[in-house]
Parts: C-alpha cells; structure tokens; sequence
C-alpha cells in the first residue's frame, strides 16, 4: 500500500501547484477580469523560480533554505509583473479577456526561451546544481501504517494551501477591500455609482492572480522538478481554473477540487501498475488528467455561478 | 402594408464624405502599421540594450528572407502550415468560439493521414492517393475538432480549456499510434528507437514547387502552398457570400439577436468545429507529405514531428486580423521574421530567441492598436449618425402625424 | 390635493444653482447652457423627451461626466464636482434608472459598500443602522435580506437608503417609476413627501406627465438640451407640457380603425415554463390585444415562448390552428409571425453588422435573398434600400453599422423588417422603450396599420399609455398568468389592480 501513499503524495504535489495558482485565479476573476494566462503566468513563474534558486543559492552561495526561498519570491514577483500586461490589455485598454490570456500564454512560452539564454545560456533548461528546500515529514500523519509515507518528504510550500485558505476566505468575506473587489466583479457599476473605483481593484485581481501563479509556477521548478525545462507546466495552469469552476469560486471548496485533480496526475505517474490501469495502454493512461478535466467541465458547467460581470468589460461611465 | 407619408429620406446610398467599408480598411491598415512600428521600436531598445545596431539586425532578418539564397523559398514553404492554421482558427473566431486545438487536431490528421497513405494505396493509384491522403487528414481534423465543438454545444463546455485538453490527449495519441498500428516495419528492438512510421509510397506525397518558380532545390516548397493560398479564398468566401458565414457572424456579433431571426446557434457552432478541424488537419501535411530536408528525403511521421504550429497559428491569425486575405500576409511575415533566427547568431550578437520576442511584442502591439482603432471608428461613425440626423431634423422638423383616416382611405 | 406642502418653495434660498452647465459628445450637444435652481423641502422635476439632455445633466451634477462649461453653486459657494464621491460628499445623491445593486450581496452590504467605516467590516452593525434609517423614515426593508430575492420596490427603497445613508439632503431620482406599479408609485410618493418634508430637496427626472403633475412643486422642460419653459403644476397642463416638450402639438391618441375582428390568429393555452404558470390568451384578426404588466411578470417568457425561443413545460401556442410547438425559431417566423423584441440590442439587431446585413435577418434561409446556400448580395441590398425608403430610416447609407443608428431609427429598421414580409400576426414587446414622441407615434401608427389590415396584433407593454392607446382588449399579467381581461374604456385603477395580482376575469382569458 505505499504505492497509494506515494500517488497520495504526488497527488499532494500536483495539488499546491493547482490550488496555488487557482486560488490567483479566483481573485483575477472575483474581480471581474477573466484569466485564463495562468499557464502563461505559472511558465513565467517556472523559469525566473529557477534562476533565482540557482542564483542566489548556488551562484552566489547563499545556500538553503535562503536560495529556494529567493526563487519562489522571484517567481512570484516576475509572475505578478507579467500579468500586469493582461491587466493593461483588459482593464485599461478594454481588450477581450479571452484574447489577452491567449496573447500571455502565446507570449509566455517565447519570453520564457528568450530569458533562459540569458539566465542559463541555453533555450530550453536550466542548469545542474539547482538547491531546494529541506523536505519535510507531517508529524502523525506520517505515522499512520498503511499509506503514512504519503506525508513524508514533502516540501514544506505543500502546508501553503492550508495555512492560507482562511486568510483568502476572511479578506474576500469579512473585510472592506474583499467586498469591493466582489462588487467589481458582480456589478461595477454599482461599484462605480458609489465613488469606488473599479479598475485599481482589477488591476489587484489581476496582479495577485499573476502573483500566485508565478509562485506556483517556481514551485513546480524549484521545489518539485529541481531544474527548469521547457513545457514543465503541463497544462497545469488550465486545469486549475477547471478546478476554479468546479469549486464554483470558493476557496474553500477549491482544496476539494485541486485535490481531484492532483490525484488524476497522480494516476499516470504512480499508479502504472494497478489492476485496471495496468491493461491500459501507457499513452492512454498518460491521458488521465486531460480527460478527467474534459469531463468534470462538460458535467458540471451549468451548475456554477461565476461573477456576474467577470468577461465583461466595464466602460467607465455609463450612458 | 400602408406606407406612411413623411419626409423624403436622405440614404439610398448617397455617400458624402468616404464609403464606411473603406474608412474600416484604411483604419486596419494603420493599426497594423501602428503595431509594427511599436514592436519595431520596443525591439530596438532590446537590440541596443545587447549593444547592436537596430538598422543592422533588422537588415540581417530583412535580407534572410528575401535576398539571401534559398530564403524566399523558405519563407513561402514556412508560411504555408501557419496559413492553414490560422484560417482554422479565424473561422471559428467569427462565430465567437476559441478553437485552441488546432494544436491537436493536426496531430490527430497526421495521424490519420499517414494511414491512409500507407494502407490505402492499393485502392487509389496515381496521385489519387494523394488526394486521398489530403482528404484523410481533413476527415481527421474533423472528427477531433467535433468533440470540443459537441461539448460545448450540449453541455457548455468552454472551448478554451476543452480543446488545450484536447491538445494534451492528441500528443498521447500520436505516441501511441507510432508505438503500436503505425510503427515502422523493420524497427530496431530496444529503448532509445527513434519512433517512426514507414515511409509513405512516393505517390502519396505532394510534388515540389521550387524549380517551376525559378528558387532552385526547395524541398519543403511544395504545391501545399498555392492549397493554402486557394483555402484562404475559399474562406473568405464562406464567411463574406455564403449564409453559414452569415450566420456565424452574428451568432459571433449578437447570440440572441441571431437566434431570435431563427439562427440555430448550435448548428453553426458546430459546423464552424468542423471546418476549423478540416483546415487544422491540413496544417501537418508539409512535414509529412513534402520532400522535407532530412536524410530519408522525407514522406513519413516522425516521432520529432514538429509541434506548435497550432499556437503560432492564432498569433498569425491575430496579426492577420482574421481576415483571410489578410492572414496569407501576416503568415509570410512571420515566417520570414522566424527565418531571421538562424541568422541572428551568425552575423550579429543576438541570440535567435530575439526574434521570438519581437514576434510576441507583435502580437501585443496588433490586437491592442486593433481594438483602439476599431472602437474609435464605431464612435465616430456613431457621432456621425447622430449629428446628420440632428441636420435632417433641422431642415425638416417632424410634422404633424396625418390621422389614420388619411392615411388608409 | 393632500400634499405636505413642502417647507421650501419661495420663501428659502437655493440650495443648487447650476448656471450654464454645457455638454458635448461626439456629434451631439446634450446640454446648451442650462441652468437651473433646487430649493429644500422641495420635489423638482425635469422632464423631457429621451435624449434631452436631463439624464446628462444631472449625471454632470452627480460627478459622472465633467461639463464643458459653466459651474455649481452649493448653499451659495462655487463648487467643482469630479467624481461620485465628490458628489456624495456635498449631500447628493442618486438614484439611477437601472438600479446598481450587486444581487448576491445583502441590502446591508449595497448600502454600506464605499463607506463601510473600517477594513474589516461590521455586518452587524451595519445591519443595525441600516434597520435604524429605514424605521426612521418609514422603509420597509430587511437589511439582513439579499438583493436577489427583492421585489422592484424593496430594490427601489434600497437605492434610496444608499443616499440617505450618506446623508445627502439632495436626491435625484432617474425615471423612478417607470418599473413600478401603480401601487408601488403611490407608495414611493408617500416616502418622497416625507423626505420634502424633511426638508430634502428631490429632483424627479421623468416623462410620465401624470405623474409629474402629481408630485412636482416646480416643472423644469428640456428639449434638445435646452431649457424651453419652467412652471408649477397648477400654472399648466399635460398637453401645455408635451407641447414644450416636443415643440409642437402632441396627440395622445391616434383614431383607432374600425375592422370587424376575425377567426382566432393565435391562441396560447396554458403555457407553463420558465416564469409562466398556466398562461391563456387569444388574438384575433383585425384585433390588438394589449398584455399589461409590471416587468419581470413574464413578459420576456411569454415572447420568447411564442417565438420558439424557450421550450414549454407545458401548453400550446397555436398559430391559425396550427400547433407551433416543435417548429424552430425559423420555422415560426415562415409561418407568418413578426417579432418586435422588447430589447431590440439583444435579440433585434445585429449592431456589430451592417444595416443591410440586418434587413436579411429572420430571412436568411429564404430565396431570392440565399441561393444554394449563398448569398445574393445584391437582392439583400435592395431590400434594405426599400426598407430604409418605406419606413424612413434616417441613415446616410445601407453600409454605417447597425450600432450608429439612434434608437428611434435601430427600432424603425426592426419594423420595416418584420413588417414587409406581411406577418399574420405582429408580436410587439415594449415597442416604444426608448424612444422619443415623434417615434413612438410612428411605431403606434403602424401597429395600428396592421390592425387595419386584418392581421393580429399581441402588444406587451409596461407602459399603460401604450396599451390604452392602441389596444381593443387588455389582459393583465401577473406572476406569468393572465389576472384579468378589461375592454379599452376601463378605469386605470382596475387594470393596476389585474397588474397587481387581483384576478377579474370578465370573458375568455
């Protein structure tokens, strides 16, 4: 049964990536702009998370955790800049929303090549003697007999869900900002009726969106992969926002939802050699995430309820 | 139907100052210029940044694609998957849905493709079997694209994250078709095998273009080209002259203005999948069916077959405003800026990466210029409107209505 | 009249001087030099035909557009007003046309949102001081309630509570009651007397000469975005004020043609879907019959359900005897149905196309106009051009998008476009929204043509002007059923008692 604790574990993995970036996601599109960049933005995450671990802990010798650590920061703000080109496209400039995140996406993948001859002198990986964190094991739940090696040596970011997924809920529910950031995505112009602005409030959306999908995506470089290669991202960044609708924008639901999906990474990657799967034929099996997402959406997308002004775009003053 | 009996109108077509339909060209034209000038400059301050010359790099990627030997060539033959891409993707963007998969679905007509072409030339001879490929390859595209376009019509399912699954599912299939039905006879045992199909039989393949247009030895020219150039026609002709394009259009413009003038939404939503699938499935066949440079000569699918066409797609397909005419153009300038990498680090000291970036600030810089522009001349011709209207009304005040006794004895 | 008499009229200063406001937008001049005085404990209205200039005027006052001219004066001393908050902050307030609630938010949180005093928020405590001004005067709202579930006049009363939150001592109100029942204005007029009495000063912008006649102290006209007369309701009439309105004598009444009515054109029999319970009703030939009701009683059910364009639980929609009920959308209009939506954006017009390319819409399958699947341009072409001529549509050419035109020309062009293929009958929902006097006459002129003609009308309208003006029998709606059915001559107070819900079925329903 460790080979369960070991996809648990995987799964666990592909989970802080999906919830991370979906949870970027969530306020992006709280606030009325739709995102659909989070792969453009985690790829951006991917490569500057790498160069800044391999900078500052190798390079200039800082070490762990210092290095790791300088990476995921470094991921973070690089993804936050590079989303702050969508929010100039949607919130100033008016741009479709679906466009704009096609244009990140298109644009990610050159910017990301073009950065890694820079960074590593080569255009699609990094280089070797890339540090991470110290992996960490869960105190009893690693105990537990049957799949307990599930919570062992997992990089400590995998807590970073759990530890923030009330403090999203409290500032999106209980405080001034998280109600008016709602409100732009629900109605701006009752918003704007009420000498509130709605584009800073986008424009916060949408940096955070960038923010945590570029954290996610230095995780996925820094701390899982330990290098940076071109296309690690998997389309990670379009299953999470499934994973945003089918939580119906909830960040509590979301752990719910990111979970599902991490698990059907886990599929492909640990569970090869089950019973049914193991009569597939590998490429098929390699399909399980892809399909799993096809049909949670077909399923479940008259159910939800985004925001009612998310994709629209808000004109300012109306006639 | 009584007429009614008022003021003289002022239309019928008397056109005053510029026609509109000219007013739009001559404003898509200068957003395009706008945008070019943009990312010509950001590339420049790049450029100097690397301690080049601009005028000298961009005289290297000039002179790459056209004056240099085989570049013409080249340029042509790299244009021509990005044609049938992007057309793929614009017809579909005129009914309002995002075809991502073109990714996908031309893997998928490789695939179906390089069947036909292997087991089918007993019953086509000749160069039957080619266009027996061709049409293979579009039957794939099109059953690929169907489920996307199903999904989306039954269930809702947005396109946009249900083709780039699409997308991820087709790279499997591939592999598995070459690891099982299409591997090569004759394959090597072992891990490191470099997958591939059999090599087609020679009558499978579309012949050259090169030497009829005077470029010397071209081997990916091939006649792929002109298709591509007669599909963009085709094109604008379905969207511009026939209803389906009609239709598209305004279920693409106004969804429920559509419906309620009885436009069945999902039927058109999926006939514009299924053409988007027959153009996608076309976009693979250069490097399977031309005489592309490697050491077999070409004629099979490999396992490093090239990928991303379906991407650069869309960017060409924005560029080229989704307008057919003009994406012909904007995929031969693409290509001739993709040419320019390989000379990039010869003659200068910029990586080749450079041009990927100048491409990317292009697309930026195209669809924002696009979108001002547009919007500023719907105002202005809103304005227009309003204020000869205002003329009218001065000139001839609405006058007493006549009671209905008047008008219907 | 039992009015409060207000505590201001003649005797206080002004409490708002605008003088020589201008306004410009491309190709139009919304407002020329207007200027304008509002006294406390006063109701002040400002009335004119859509696009007048008042909407625009007042949206200057309240922050929303900069002016290009003239200034303010507040309690005497010039002010500048650049946004909303400005606005609010010198004691005005605004209640908007189309009301700006976030739906899922409660009344607490609408009110609240933009001065919640303090990052983190007291949902209780604003509850309680919300419950505090609503008692104090007269409200009745639960503050704990979410706005989705409110009915148009709670929205209404919430809308008023975000200006008295701030306390404002200026309110504007943007067309109040032009989604509300009789019931509900009367109520609404109660609370605005109470505010005057409270020494508020309320600008009522409106078009319902009734109305304004009842409520205003002082009458301010605007046409073309000028001041054309200022008086007091009992100084003047309500033809005196269409007169200065459209500039010229008004007819509240086009003569009805007398046909003999016909064989039943439709008959709806127990629709049931969507927001319609159990809906019955005929029309006949050579007759108008006009749906009365308050929005959101299933009006857009009722039309979409005739067109094809939401399926049915359960019922018939018959056509001339023939069952419609699995024809497509397309397959009901060849059968002779003519649709004029009641939101002519939505699911009228194409505005992102061209005129020509509208005047084919409803008739794309239809030779000459498509052969084989392609388009005849040229017959397209000419059948625009004869619409534009037959109708009037005031456009320079068949080529500007269907996006230029002004609303009175968008709605001219869906007429002449369902007119011409000589429906049999005329589905017209809110045909005249929007539009101005000169306009509104014309779309009645022709509904009242195909009356005229033998065809059968079904009119679904909120506006009982409407409805009396053209209708040989009015039906009520309320809650997606027909309440009540009324001949032409009947008292308003019984129609708006059908609208409210009070059944009265005097003949077939």
């Amino acid at each position: 049964m460790s080979k369960l604790g070991f996809a648990v574990s995987i799964a666990f993995t592909y989970f802080t990536i999906i919830y991370l970036t979906g949870i970027g996601g969530l306020f992006s599109e709280r606030s009325g702009i739709v995102n659909i960049g989070l792969e453009g933005l985690m790829i951006i995450g991917t490569v500057t998370g790498s160069f800044g671990a391999y900078y500052f802990g190798t390079k200039l010798g800082w070490g762990v955790p210092a290095g790791p650590l300088m990476g995921l920061l470094l991921g973070l703000a690089c993804g936050a800049a590079f989303a702050s080109i969508h929010a100039l496209a949607t919130v100033t400039f008016k741009i479709d929303h679906i466009v704009s995140g096609v244009v990140i996406n298109l644009v990610a993948v050159g910017l990301a090549r073009f950065l890694s001859t820079i960074f590593f002198g080569q255009a699609t990986q990094s280089d070797p003697g890339q540090p991470h964190l110290h992996v960490i094991s869960i105190p009893l739940l690693s105990k537990i007999p049957a799949f307990g090696n599930a919570f062992q040596g997992l990089s400590p970011v995998v807590l970073l869900p759990f530890l923030i997924v009330f403090p999203v809920w409290w500032v999106l529910y209980r405080t001034r900002w998280g109600l008016r950031l709602r409100s732009a995505g629900e109605n701006p112009e009752a918003t704007r009726s009420l000498g509130v602005a709605v584009a800073p409030l986008r424009w916060e959306g949408v940096l955070l969106s960038g923010a945590f999908a570029g954290l996610s995506g230095a995780f996925l470089s820094v701390e899982i992969v330990n290098n940076w290669r071109e296309g690690q991202t998997l389309g990670l960044g379009f299953i999470a926002l499934a994973a945003l609708i089918l939580s119906n924008w909830s960040p509590i639901r979301l752990l719910g939802a990111a979970f599902l999906f991490g698990f059907a990474q886990a599929i492909p990657l640990a569970l090869r050699d089950w019973p049914i799967i193991r009569s597939i034929p590998p490429q098929f099996v390699n399909m399980t995430p892809y399909v799993v997402t096809i049909v949670v959406l077909a399923g479940f997308i008259g159910k939800v309820r985004p925001p009612a002004a998310a994709g629209r775009a808000y004109e300012g003053t109306t006639t | 139907m009584a007429a009614t009996v008022t003021a003289p109108p002022a239309t019928d077509g008397v056109a005053k100052a510029r026609p509109e339909w000219l007013e739009r060209a001559v404003a898509q034209a200068l957003a395009l210029l706008l945008a070019i000038v943009i990312a010509l400059a950001l590339g420049s301050v790049i450029i100097v940044l690397y301690g080049e010359s601009p005028i000298d790099v961009y005289r290297a990627i000039f002179e790459a694609a056209t004056t240099a030997k085989d570049g013409p060539a080249w340029v042509l033959a790299a244009a021509t998957p990005l044609i049938f891409s992007a057309l793929a993707v614009s017809i579909c963007f005129k009914g309002g849905l995002f075809n991502i998969g073109v990714e996908g679905q031309y893997l998928v007509a490789m695939v179906t493709a390089a069947w036909a072409a292997l087991h089918l030339g007993g019953v086509l001879p000749g160069p039957l079997l080619m266009w027996g490929v061709l049409v293979f390859a579009m039957l794939g595209g099109m059953v690929y694209a169907a489920v996307p376009g199903v999904l989306k019509v039954k269930t809702g399912a947005h396109e946009v994250v249900t083709t780039i699954m699409m997308n991820g599912i087709a790279v499997s299939l591939v592999a598995w078709a070459l690891n099982g039905p299409l591997k090569y006879t004759n394959a090597p045992a072992g891990q490191n095998v470099d997958l591939r199909t059999d090599i087609f039989p020679s009558n499978a393949k579309v012949p050259e273009l090169g030497h009829l247009l005077g470029f010397g030895p071209a081997p990916h020219l091939s006649w792929l080209f002109p298709l591509a150039a007669v599909a963009a026609v085709i094109v604008w002709f379905i969207v511009k002259r026939m209803r389906l394009g009609y239709e598209a259009r305004a279920v693409g413009a106004s969804a429920g203005s559509a419906q309620a003038g009885g436009i069945n939404i999902g039927s058109v939503q999926v006939k514009l999948f299924l053409i988007s699938g027959a153009l996608a499935g076309l976009v693979g066949m250069q490097q399977i069916l031309s005489n592309n440079a490697s050491s077999t000569g070409g004629g099979y699918l490999p396992q490093n077959y090239e990928a991303t066409l379906g991407f650069t797609g869309i960017a060409v397909a924005f560029l080229g405003q989704n307008n057919p005419i003009g994406i012909v153009f904007a995929a031969i300038f693409w290509a001739a800026l993709s040419r320019g990498e390989s000379i990039l680090p010869i003659e200068t000291e910029m990586p080749r990466e450079f041009v990927i970036i100048l491409q990317g600030i292009l697309i930026m810089s195209v669809v924002i210029t696009y979108t001002l522009a547009r919007r500023r001349l719907d105002r202005r011709q809103t304005g227009r409107v309003i204020a000869e209207e205002e003329a009218i009304e001065q000139q001839e005040p609405d006058q007493p209505p006549p009671t209905i006794q008047e008008v219907t004895a | 009249m039992t009015d409060i008499d207000g505590a201001g009229s003649e005797s206080s200063p002004p409490l708002v001087v605008l003088e020589g406001i201008t306004k410009h937008f491309p190709g139009v001049v919304a407002n020329d030099d207007v200027s304008l005085e509002l006294r406390a404990g006063e109701v002040h209205a400002l009335i004119g035909e859509n696009g007048a200039g008042k909407s625009t005027l007042m949206r200057i006052l309240y922050g929303m557009y900069p002016a290009d001219a003239g200034r303010f004066l507040i309690r005497g001393e010039e002010v500048k007003i650049h946004s909303p908050r400005d606005a609010i902050a010198r004691g005005i307030g605004m209640v908007h046309q189309h009301f700006v609630l976030v739906d899922p938010f409660t009344v607490a949180e609408n009110v609240i949102l933009g001065d919640e005093g303090g990052a983190v928020l007291d949902e209780d405590g604003a509850e309680r001081k919300v419950r505090e001004l609503a008692d104090a005067y007269g409200f009745q709202i639960d503050p704990h309630a979410t706005v989705e579930d409110l009915s148009v006049g709670e929205e209404q009363r919430v809308e008023i509570l975000k200006a008295l939150y701030r306390g404002v001592d200026i309110l504007i109100l943007d067309e109040p009651t032009a989604v509300l029942t009789p019931a509900e204005t009367s109520d609404l007029f109660e609370n605005l007397r109470r505010l005057r009495a409270d020494g508020k000063s309320i600008v009522f912008i409106s078009h319902k000469l009734d109305e304004v006649l009842d409520i205003a102290d002082r009458i301010t006209v605007l046409r073309r975005g000028v001041v054309v007369g200022e008086t007091t309701p009992p100084q003047t009439s309500k033809a005196q004020l269409a007169e200065m309105m459209v500039g010229r004598p008004v007819l509240f009444r086009l003569d009805k043609p007398q046909v003999e009515i016909g064989e039943p054109v439709l008959e709806l029999d127990d629709l049931t879907g969507g927001r319609l319970h159990g809906l019955s009703l005929e029309v006949r030939a050579g007759e108008i019959v006009g749906v009365a009701g308050v929005e959101g009683n299933g009006q857009r059910d009722l039309a979409d359900a005739i067109m094809g364009l939401q399926t049915l639980e359960g019922g018939h929609v018959v056509l001339e005897g023939r069952d419609l009920g699995t024809l497509s959308t397309a397959e009901i209009r060849n059968a002779g149905v003519g649709f004029i939506p009641e939101d002519r954006h939505d699911q009228g017009l194409v505005l992102g196309m061209t005129l020509w390319e509208n005047s084919v819409l409803g008739r794309q399958d239809d030779a000459p106009f498509v052969r084989r699947g392609v388009l005849s341009l040229r017959r397209i072409k000419d059948l625009a051009r004869r619409l534009v001529k037959l109708f009037d549509v005031r456009a320079r050419s068949i080529d500007v998008t269907a996006g230029a035109l002004s609303g009175g020309n968008q709605q001219k062009l869906i007429l002449a476009r369902e007119l011409e293929t000589d429906p049999k009958l005329l589905l017209a929902a809110q045909p005249t929204r929007g539009l101005d006097v000169g306009a509104i006459e014309f779309v009645w002129r022709q509904i009242l043509d195909q009356k005229a003609a033998g065809r059968g009308v079904l009119l679904i309208s909120a506006e009982l002007d409407e409805i009396y003006a053209l209708s040989d029998r009015i039906l009520t709606l309320y809650e997606g059923r027909i309440t009540g059915e009324y001949p032409p001559d009947a008292p308003p107070e019984d129609v708006g008692r059908g609208m409210l819900g009070a059944v009265a079925m005097q003949g077939a329903g």
